[in-house]
């Protein structure tokens, strides 16, 4: 393999490390994040960070070709709705009078929906 | 991909798929059961995907994870949300 | 007596139906003639055969026409009488302002006006290059039917309900099996058979698919968005 190639490869698996790290996080606070806002942040984190820097793996490592553009688009696709998701669910909590969490840590009881 | 990984990643979808399916049956919430059952469609058609049929991947990715989750989502808004 | 007889009788039509199945092959082995003639007909000649790339539309919507023929009607049979079902209530207009009391989201509906002629065009693609691609009629249908519910519940009703006009939605309804009806029909014209194809891949084959994948992406579109609807029709 070329150095090129390697540099490629190596920059590929970089990124889809960043993505499987941040699907990973992402995932814990959704388990063990307190309250329905904060578990909604984080598992918006993943969707966009997450997918989006796999994505971006897959692109370095395909090259220049023309699958790339649609990894691209669905990139894109993924970048503009699962913000836009998220927002949706938290407004929707908000509307219907869910209280955000306020308490400290290891204090008090938090309100779950 | 060769053939043992790809034997492993269809034996974790099935295992993802076996427990989504008792989630839907076990939850009394019907609209959480809503979205596990949009949840098993989704693993359902990585399976259908990985298995070498597209058509019907595609097919279980419109209807079983977003009509129908859409149709029984509106259905539980015009009824109740907890099995009784 | 005339049980005895009835017994005896229906042994004996029985024997050859037991030695019949002794005689097939084990069920699901790779043995049977659906596995060793039937799929291999189709892989190895169903491209020039059935005029459609994809072989999956092939054997679906040439070979196997009549199934599919039959299945189409059924399921858009089944779909016209949920939505007779749920026709119960008729003053729309009275509901329709009691739901909108929360104010629509900006973001939401702004996303989706971006993206609603990209997700169009798509299910547009997976529907026309069925033949040639993975998707079809239901798959691209569908995801256009979903784009209506999409609309309807982020930006407004009504505008999506103009996508369908009340005056044609019936017919859009059963656009599916009316494009059998159509395509049988240019068969028989064809070749002398109802759904006849003509032989290989000529433009008429071609035409007659895309009419078909066509019908039936706009009756399932309709048919999903209707249902969605009246859905929220009812009190």
């Amino acid at each position: 393999m070329s150095i090129v190639g390697t540099v490629r490869y190596a920059a590929a698996a970089v990124l889809m490390c960043v993505g499987a790290f941040f699907f990973f996080v992402g995932t814990l606070g959704l388990i063990r994040f307190p309250d329905f806002y904060s578990r909604t942040h984080g598992a918006t984190k993943c969707d966009t960070v997450g997918a989006g820097s796999i994505l971006l793996g897959l692109c370095v490592l395909r090259g220049l070709e023309a699958d790339v553009l649609k990894i691209l688009a669905i990139a894109a696709m993924v970048l503009l709705t699962s913000p836009t998701a998220g927002h949706a669910l938290a407004r929707a909590a908000y509307r219907t009078g869910l209280r955000p969490w306020t308490h400290r840590i290891g204090g008090g009881e938090s309100d779950d929906a | 991909m060769t053939l043992e990984m790809s034997r492993l990643f269809d034996a974790g979808l099935m295992v993802l798929l076996v427990l989504c399916a008792l989630a839907v049956v076990r939850t009394k919430d019907l609209l959480a059961a809503s979205i596990v059952f949009s949840a098993y469609s989704l693993v359902m058609c990585l399976v259908w995907d990985h298995r070498g049929a597209p058509d019907v991947a595609m097919t279980e990715a419109a209807v079983g994870a977003g009509v129908t989750t859409v149709l029984f989502l509106s259905a539980i808004s015009k009824t109740v949300r907890k099995e009784k | 007596m005339k049980r005895a007889l009835v017994i005896v009788l229906l042994a004996i039509v029985a024997m050859p139906l037991l030695a019949a199945m002794a005689a097939m092959p084990r069920f699901g082995s790779a043995e049977q003639p659906a596995y060793t003639h039937v799929a291999k007909r189709y892989l190895e000649r169903g491209v020039e055969e059935a005029g459609a790339e994809n072989v999956v539309t092939g054997v679906i919507l040439n070979y196997r026409g009549f199934d599919t023929n039959g299945e189409v009607t059924v399921i858009f049979t089944a779909c016209a009488a949920v939505i007779a079902v749920l026709a119960g209530s008729r003053n729309r207009q009275d509901q329709r302002e009691a739901a909108s009391s929360v104010p629509e989201s900006l973001v939401v509906r702004y996303v989706v006006r971006l993206l609603a002629p990209f997700i169009a065009l798509f299910a547009l693609y997976v529907v026309l290059f069925g033949e040639v691609s993975p998707g079809g009629g239901f798959q691209g249908g569908t995801v256009f039917g979903a784009l209506l519910i999409v609309m309807t519940v982020a930006v407004s009703r009504n505008q999506a309900e103009r996508l369908l006009p009340l005056r044609i939605r019936p017919w859009l309804q059963i656009a599916g099996p009316l494009s059998f009806l159509a395509v049988g029909t240019a068969g028989v014209v064809l070749t002398g058979w109802y759904l006849g194809f003509p032989q290989g891949a000529t433009a008429a084959t071609r035409l007659m698919l895309m009419v078909l994948e066509f019908g039936i992406g706009v009756g399932g579109a309709t048919v999903i968005a209707s249902i969605f609807w009246r859905l929220g029709d009812e009190a």
